[in-house]
């Protein structure tokens, strides 16, 4: 146990980390040469202005029409990814580990509200697979992979839950936790899930097509 | 006058040696109440069980002394003050605030030797 929980919290988490930077690295040089090549009429029409004013549209909570044309999805949607974010970053367990390894400290959550904020997570993740699952023309567009995402997303979530409540006995479970984040770290660059860097991409490129070819709004 | 006095004496010695009683040999989690707003269930740490089961004769193993100059006084023990007299919440220099003095302490050690408790929830038990 002791050997597993070493491997998985040391090496095996900068090798995830390592992966996760250099895949998005990877994906994004990618991404950039498939656009010189084939298509780099694009880059004479790609603008600051029109490419953040639609980030900035879509950011903003029923700042489009599909936002506001799907308020329940709209909501959840936005909740899932601040609290996806914020939760592990302002965890206590986290920084204590931090501080521990390398002496970085800041602000964390109060434990019972981070415990709030995971659920919510988990909550999310369900509510998506239950849309997938029963929503006609979601399921029409749905693979396996779909579901895969959600699961790799959902499980450091789901196993950090039952560690903190102690529902099982022993390291196992933290040592799960900490595999199951680290795979959805090294499989992200990989996955759809890589839309957490290149969907800004793809929005700034919509965004400067119709402002700046098309001259229409595009949210 | 002198009755009084001697039941006085006699309460007062009764209640020191219960306190004395319950010092180290039946402590079973190190309080938390140095902490401000503790987040987790107190660390579960039977003292005397504990530094028998782990082989730990020397008591300044946990309880050291350190000089003026950071230097560790070897023979030499605390377990006269609490962990929290010396070490305040925050890193101070090169010493551990009163969190990371306990965790480096106990999981340290722990890890060392591949034996003891290395998860939170192995120690911080509810
Ligand atoms: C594995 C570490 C460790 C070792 C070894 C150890 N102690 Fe302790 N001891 C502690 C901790 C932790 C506390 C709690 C201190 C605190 O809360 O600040 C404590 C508390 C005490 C207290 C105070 C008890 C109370 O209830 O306030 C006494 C007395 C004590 N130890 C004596 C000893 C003696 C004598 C030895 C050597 C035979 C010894 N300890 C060895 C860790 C240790
Ligand atoms: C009499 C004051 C004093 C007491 C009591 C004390 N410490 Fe310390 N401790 C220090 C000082 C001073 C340092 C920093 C030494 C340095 O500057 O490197 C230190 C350093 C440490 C360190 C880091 C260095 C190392 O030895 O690994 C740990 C861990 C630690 N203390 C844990 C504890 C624990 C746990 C207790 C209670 C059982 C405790 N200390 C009680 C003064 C104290
Ligand atoms: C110098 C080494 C050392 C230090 C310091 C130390 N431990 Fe341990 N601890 C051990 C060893 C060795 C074991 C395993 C004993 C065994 O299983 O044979 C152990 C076991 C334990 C266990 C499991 C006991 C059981 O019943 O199985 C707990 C809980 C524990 N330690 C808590 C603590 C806490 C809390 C501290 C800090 C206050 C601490 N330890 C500091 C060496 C240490
Ligand atoms: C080997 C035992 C041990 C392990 C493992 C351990 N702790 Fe602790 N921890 C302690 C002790 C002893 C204290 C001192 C006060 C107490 O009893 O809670 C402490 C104090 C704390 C405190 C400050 C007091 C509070 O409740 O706010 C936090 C936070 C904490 N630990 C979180 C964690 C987290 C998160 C982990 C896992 C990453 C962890 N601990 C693993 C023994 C341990």
């Amino acid at each position: 146990m002791h050997a597993l929980y070493q491997f998985v919290a040391g090496p095996l988490a900068w090798a995830a980390f390592i992966v996760f930077l250099g895949g998005l690295l990877y994906r994004l040089i990618r991404l950039l040469i498939l656009v010189r090549n084939r298509e780099p009429f694009i880059s004479s029409y790609m603008s600051w202005r029109y490419g953040l004013r639609s980030i900035v549209h879509w950011l903003t909570p029923f700042g489009t029409v599909r936002w506001r044309t799907m308020p329940v999805l709209t909501v959840v949607t936005f909740v899932f990814h601040l609290f996806l974010l914020i939760t592990p970053i302002f965890l206590l367990s986290h920084i204590v580990l931090w501080d521990e390894a390398w002496g970085l400290t800041w602000w964390a959550l109060p434990d019972v509200l981070a415990d709030i904020m995971c659920a919510i997570v988990i909550a999310c993740c369900v509510f998506f697979a239950v849309r997938r699952s029963t929503q006609p023309e979601v399921r029409f567009v749905t693979d396996s992979s779909d579901y895969l995402i959600l699961l790799l997303t959902a499980a450091p979530f789901l196993t950090g839950f039952v560690a903190y409540h102690q529902w099982t006995e022993g390291a196992w479970m933290t040592i799960l936790h900490m595999f199951s984040g680290e795979l959805m770290l090294a499989l992200l660059p990989f996955t759809r899930l890589g839309h957490m860097l290149l969907g800004w991409l793809t929005r700034a490129y919509m965004g400067s097509e119709f402002g700046g070819v098309r001259h229409a709004r595009d949210w | 006058m002198n009755r009084m006095l001697f039941w006085g004496m006699t309460i007062l010695s009764i209640a020191v040696a219960v306190c004395t009683a319950f010092g180290q040999e039946d402590m079973e989690l190190v309080d938390n109440g140095a902490f401000d707003r503790p987040q987790r269930p107190p660390a579960i740490f039977e003292h005397d069980a504990h530094n028998e089961m782990a082989g730990l004769d020397d008591c300044a193993e946990c309880h050291h002394l350190y000089d003026e100059s950071g230097q560790k006084l070897e023979g030499e023990s605390s377990e006269d003050q609490m962990c929290a007299d010396c070490h305040e919440l925050k890193d101070v220099g090169s010493k551990p605030g009163l969190r990371k003095a306990f965790h480096n302490n106990c999981k340290g050690c722990h890890v060392a030797q591949e034996k003891g408790p290395i998860a939170c929830a192995q120690c911080h038990v509810r």
